[in-house]
């Protein structure tokens, strides 16, 4: 019988690009990746050589090749914005059957310098097809241009399914960004960040520009550039780096469509099942969670999100925000960088996901730097959710402290 | 025709053919199971439902309700002319769901368009080949 | 110039520039750690022997030799016009290798083409920005 995996395997550090956001300079996927892989291993105290597994959601093989290694374990999962999220479960499994010891999971995705650019911001490899099913009778021919003007519908269920309203939802934008407040390296941390940065309320929200009735800009994720990495290594290994695991007690992965034509219930995703099978791994449950980091690719993504992980009732996702829950100081910390819309977000955001929940959960979440509160919490187990594509497929991961 | 300036769907002469055929007449052709008898879109070889591989086409009713709805009040190329307009995910009256532009809306006001609200299919001309469908609001 | 219709390359202004800047004077530049003082190509932020981030750029010698060769009987838009036409990777004289299509050999007899044959850069101008190495064999 093969063993549960939980605890096989651990978080073992965490780092950024050298620099993140709107990179005015302009940079390259492939460099942020290099910077945050050197990082994550300069701060692990590893050469890149010790590196067994890659994993990335393209051109691993590039990346292996760049940094002169000759891993033993490739995984080139793409699936959109949680891929990282899998990526993590696909590396715990390959160290629980004992192929590998340590695994670098890397992102690098210039967002923002490719629109000045001109392409080359993911590392994306094919083309369309004209004959795909979603090529023909997706949302193409109907000015459907890209994830807003498909996420909408879903917002517009929700209201009409569970009397949810839009305040609701710009409610969990305000929220995250108080916590984007806290981190001086968010994008709209103040005015000094970014014009539009600073506090914000549910009636600016609602007052912003409207992108695809009924999502207005400020439900809507940024659009930065942005490189991450982490280490993953076996529960032998995991105290042996400079800096402290932080364990992977559940993991889990589902999908439910891939193009939106195919989304049953268009207020449910598969974070239900990835949820559910990354607490039965744990032995946890929702209400053993202390955090979470939930993708906010929309505040839509959000809200459905958090009823899908069991931290709300069905139809009540907003409520998780609501009377500053959520927020700096509140009950239960969710999204605790300030999140895709407030923080950063380079299109595919779950490796940001993973980098702040290692770090809250390590006791090492960077700032009360600058003379400012910090956002650490003192919570010890996270529940983290990605969601890819047109709120397609999902990753769950429940981490929790070394203790 | 001429006027046609939306993106045109490219028809997939293996599986979508009779689709495209049947738009060019005006009707709305749909695929079928025989095993289990449910309707499935978009097109396949195989059921999503029972996995057969026994798929017939029919002449559907070309009706359907709205299962919901957004507003895009930004778009690119040619539909970045038409904004605002509204994108709609259709019920189909025989099962399923089909995407569309709708019609028959008023999209400077997306709180009256109606998720429920009965609608029917019709075709426009966008080359020799290709009619592409547009659903419309007859409530 | 005007001649020039092979794909050019796209100079990467992050990493690459120092290369291409130096190819419109005729000069190959290179980068080379300065903790290992190894060279690598293709040119990196992090050096792929030691993993040091200290990079330097220099003037190197433009000569290099044979590592192997083939000759493309086939091939594909400019290129096509071109065979047969031999392609080389390159031992340069201060380590590593490039990529090139060789000339200064006869690629309608590959047998007659020596690997270890001493080679010398030069640099085509494709546009106003960039000036494309080739190897030349000069044995």
């Amino acid at each position: 019988m093969p063993s549960n995996p939980s605890m096989s395997a651990a978080i073992v550090a965490a780092a950024e690009s050298d620099k993140i956001g709107y990179i005015e300079e302009g940079t390259t996927a492939l460099n942020l990746h290099i910077e945050a892989i050197r990082n994550v291993c300069d701060a692990a105290g590893i050469s890149p050589g010790q590196i067994e597994g890659i994993f990335a959601t393209n051109h691993s093989n590039m990346l292996a090749e760049y940094l002169g290694i000759h891993p033993k374990y490739i995984d080139t999962t793409s699936v959109g914005g949680c891929s990282f999220q899998m990526h993590v479960h696909h590396a715990m499994a390959a160290i629980n059957a004992g192929i590998i010891d340590i695994a670098v999971v890397s992102h690098g995705e210039a967002g923002y310098s490719s629109r000045k650019n001109q392409g080359n911001g993911t590392l994306r490899g094919g083309g369309g097809d004209a004959w795909l099913p979603s090529a023909q009778f997706g949302g193409g021919p109907y000015g459907a241009w890209g994830p807003p003007s498909y996420y909408a519908h879903a917002l517009t269920r929700h209201m009409h399914q569970w009397g949810s309203t839009k305040e609701d939802f710009a409610n969990i934008a305000v929220a995250t960004r108080e916590w984007a407040m806290l981190n001086p390296r968010a994008v709209m941390h103040s005015k000094e960040t970014n014009p539009r940065g600073g506090p914000i309320t549910v009636q600016d929200v609602l007052d912003s520009r409207m992108i695809v009735w009924p999502l207005n800009i400020l439900d809507i994720c940024l659009v930065t550039d942005h490189g991450g990495a982490v280490l993953v290594a076996s529960a032998e290994k995991a105290r042996s780096f400079k800096t402290p695991p932080v364990w992977i007690a559940g993991a889990g992965e589902s999908q439910s469509h891939a193009d939106m034509l195919e989304m049953d219930d268009f207020t449910a995703t598969s974070a239900k099942a990835s949820s559910e099978a990354a607490y039965r791994m744990a032995g946890m449950g929702p209400n053993d969670m202390e955090m979470a980091m939930i993708y906010d690719s929309f505040t839509v993504t959000a809200g459905i999100t958090a009823e899908m992980l069991g931290l709300t009732a069905r139809g009540e996702g907003p409520s998780l925000w609501a009377n500053g829950n959520a927020s700096p100081g509140g009950k239960f910390p969710v999204n605790t960088n300030g999140g895709g819309l407030s923080f950063s977000h380079s299109g595919m955001y779950g490796m940001m996901l993973l980098i702040e929940a290692y770090r809250q959960l390590s006791g090492t979440a960077e700032d009360g730097i600058h003379g400012l509160p910090g956002k650490q919490t003192s919570a010890q187990s996270a529940v983290v959710n990605g969601t890819g594509g047109l709120l397609s497929v999902t990753g769950t991961l429940v981490l929790t402290s070394d203790v | 025709m001429a006027d046609y300036n939306k993106p045109i769907p490219s028809p997939d002469p293996y599986v979508t053919q009779p689709f495209w055929d049947g738009a060019k007449e005006g009707k709305l052709m749909l695929p079928r199971c025989t095993s289990c008898n449910r309707v499935h879109w978009y097109p396949r070889i195989m059921c999503p439902h029972c996995y057969s591989s026994s798929i017939e086409w029919f002449e559907a009713s070309g009706e359907g309700y709205i299962h919901t709805y957004a507003v895009q009040n930004r778009a690119f190329g040619p539909w970045g002319e038409e904004t605002p307009y509204a994108t709609a995910y259709i019920d189909l009256k025989e099962g399923d769901r089909m995407f569309t532009a709708l019609r028959g809306v008023d999209a400077e006001h997306p709180e009256t368009i109606k998720i429920g609200a009965k609608v029917k299919i019709e075709f426009d001309q966008a080359s020799d080949d290709v009619f592409v469908p547009y659903w419309r609001v007859v409530d």
